[in-house]
């Protein structure tokens, strides 16, 4: 693992006002892995992916992608490497799914260009089958199930034709079936499309069967990372969490049961 | 509920807009127009030419202007309430024409020093109401603007209260009046100094088309997409401002117009920005020439301020719209 990797961040640091939320923490994330954030609530799970996607901008620290500085990169270009998927959306978009896509390819189009092009309605068309939504492009998106719903904002961030994609909880609040969908579309996306991913997750579960590494957050300090094997051990999640936890073999990866007995 | 058909509704518009034009210049308290025109007579001519079609096509360009601004005012501040003169430029404008009344008549290059005022004091308004709404750099930007709008434009109804009580019966009348909006004075100077800003300012938000249909799907996206949130904010406010603020003074601040259209045409239109700007232009036109005719005829020979006509229309509207809603 030596040359530049795709993202690097040093020092990072959030804060706000005197309280130090997040950091410095030092990162390396590689082309092509996936790169799962878990830790408990207010660990700055979310901070960490809003300052990977330079929405916010670093009290302390820099980031560099491919090893140019964020700061010297134009918002729109950014935005053509890196995609997110934010955990909270206005509930009511009224936009159709075919609508909601095509945004993904805001940052490819020019100023003053009214319509899409060619390439803009084919990389649409390629993210709707992939994520496997076409037969509800002309549904509007606050008709549809949460689980739908993922899916419409994973395909946008899919025709936005990044190299890596940033998830914030992209499970929480769905339920089980919903869950294991939207899964088993990241495990997919995963396998076929050679994108770097990172998602920041409560879902152990998701972080084992997806992760290739785990960055295990508390209190805006990395307290461990490591492979699922590494970081999902009773005595490390004990730690991350303060409360019991059982592991068991689940296939090749671990699978984490919270001990909810006194 | 049937699904929206951008084409086909904005093809319909356009017909809507065209016989608006055609039809309601021949509609008013001189009801044998069309007879007397076909047979040649001059003051049937004078009558269309001169006074009832610069009026129609004023109406037309105000109403397309106070359908778009309302619209990309819900847009932005992702309030379906969210109109026009929800920043206070209705009241700026108020406040200068007051002002102006009170004072003295005159022109200035042309323009009544009335109309030139209102447009100094609805600008000064959304400045005023832009400067402190965006002055503080994080948080809920546009729920302060919001808030910002409405203690200035309650200043201003204050300060218009004050210059009532100062003046006499017959500037007090004229200042009701004028707040209860009226197309009565167009003619075509009027026009070429409406369309610019109406033709440019809805130009220009088709423009950011994009951007505003990510402001839809929230501010976080749109900004992970490389939107810069500040800019676009400064860049829809200013455009819609400056155009509300040419039509107020020329027209008075008419109301429900930026509210009404784009909720209606959203469902027949979708909600796609590049759909439904052009559809509230046409159809907010068509729907305020309409609502003139409408005050020119209702009781003729006297006429009701427009303003009135699209007021009386708002209040059951909305009602309507409360009850169609389907429940979540």
């Amino acid at each position: 693992m030596s040359g530049s990797p795709l993202l690097a961040a040093r020092g990072l640091t959030w804060r706000s006002g005197a309280r130090t939320l997040l950091g410095p923490l030092d990162l390396r994330i590689e082309a092509g892995e996936c790169l799962m954030v878990v830790g408990p609530n207010g660990a700055g799970k979310t901070t960490l992916l809003r300052l990977l996607t330079g929405l916010l901008a670093p009290s302390a620290g820099e980031i560099r992608l491919r090893g140019r500085p964020f700061a010297d990169l134009p918002r729109r270009e950014r935005a053509r490497h890196l995609a997110y998927v934010p955990q909270v959306r206005p509930s009511a978009v009224p936009l159709t799914v075919f609508e909601v896509v095509l945004l993904g390819r805001y940052p490819h189009l020019g100023p003053l260009q009214l319509a899409p092009r060619a390439e803009d309605f084919r990389a649409v068309e390629e993210a709707l089958s992939v994520v496997g939504i076409g037969d509800l492009r002309d549904r509007p998106v606050d008709e549809l199930s949460g689980g739908e719903r993922q899916a419409v904002y994973i395909a946008a961030a899919l025709a936005q034709e990044t190299e890596m994609l940033l998830l914030d909880e992209p499970t929480t609040h769905l339920d089980a079936r919903h869950q294991r969908e939207v899964a088993a579309l990241l495990l997919k996306l995963k396998a076929e499309s050679g994108r770097t991913v990172v998602a920041a997750t409560h879902d152990l579960n998701l972080a084992s069967l997806l992760g290739d590494r785990l960055l295990a957050l508390a209190c805006g300090r990395v307290l461990a990372q490591g492979s699922p094997a590494e970081i999902l051990r009773p005595e490390v999640l004990a730690e991350l969490f303060g409360t019991r936890f059982a592991v068991v073999r689940g296939g090749e990866r671990p699978v984490t049961l919270l001990e909810l007995s006194p | 509920m049937t699904r929206p058909h951008p084409r086909a509704a904005l093809a319909l518009l356009g017909l809507l807009w065209l016989a608006v034009l055609a039809g309601a210049p021949l509609l008013g308290s001189h009801t044998a127009l069309v007879r007397e025109l076909l047979a040649g007579d001059p003051t049937a001519r004078a009558i269309f030419w001169q006074l009832r079609l610069p009026r129609v096509l004023l109406a037309l360009l105000a109403g397309g202007g106070l359908a778009v601004s309302g619209l990309s005012f819900q847009t932005l501040f992702r309030n379906p309430l969210a109109e026009p003169y929800t920043l206070g430029v209705a009241s700026g404008a108020a406040l200068g024409a007051v002002l102006a009344l009170r004072l003295t008549e005159g022109q200035l290059l042309g323009f009544p020093l009335l109309t030139l005022l209102a447009f100094a004091g609805a600008l000064a308004a959304t400045g005023l109401v832009v400067g402190l709404g965006t002055r503080r750099r994080q948080g809920d930007e546009t729920g302060t603007l919001l808030l910002a709008g409405i203690a200035v434009s309650l200043s201003c109804s204050a300060l218009i209260l004050f210059l009532q009580y100062l003046s006499d019966s017959t500037q007090t009348f004229r200042m009701v009046r004028w707040m209860m909006g009226g197309l009565s004075v167009a003619g075509y100077r009027e026009v070429l100094w409406l369309l610019p800003w109406v033709v440019g300012g809805s130009a220009s938000l088709l423009l950011l088309r994009w951007d505003l249909n990510l402001l839809l799907t929230g501010e976080e996206l749109a900004a992970s997409r490389g939107v810069d949130l500040g800019r676009l904010r400064l860049r829809i406010l200013l455009l819609t401002s400056v155009m509300i603020a040419a039509l107020v003074a020329m027209a008075g601040p008419i109301g429900f117009v930026g509210l009404m259209v784009p909720h209606i045409l959203r469902r027949f239109v979708g909600h796609d920005h590049l759909a439904l700007t052009p559809a509230c232009l046409l159809g907010g036109g068509a729907f305020l020439a309409l609502c003139d005719a409408g005050a020119r005829v209702v009781m003729a020979p006297a006429e009701l301020p427009v303003g009135v006509v699209t007021a009386l229309l708002g209040g059951p509207f909305f009602l309507w719209l409360l009850l169609l809603r389907k429940p979540r």
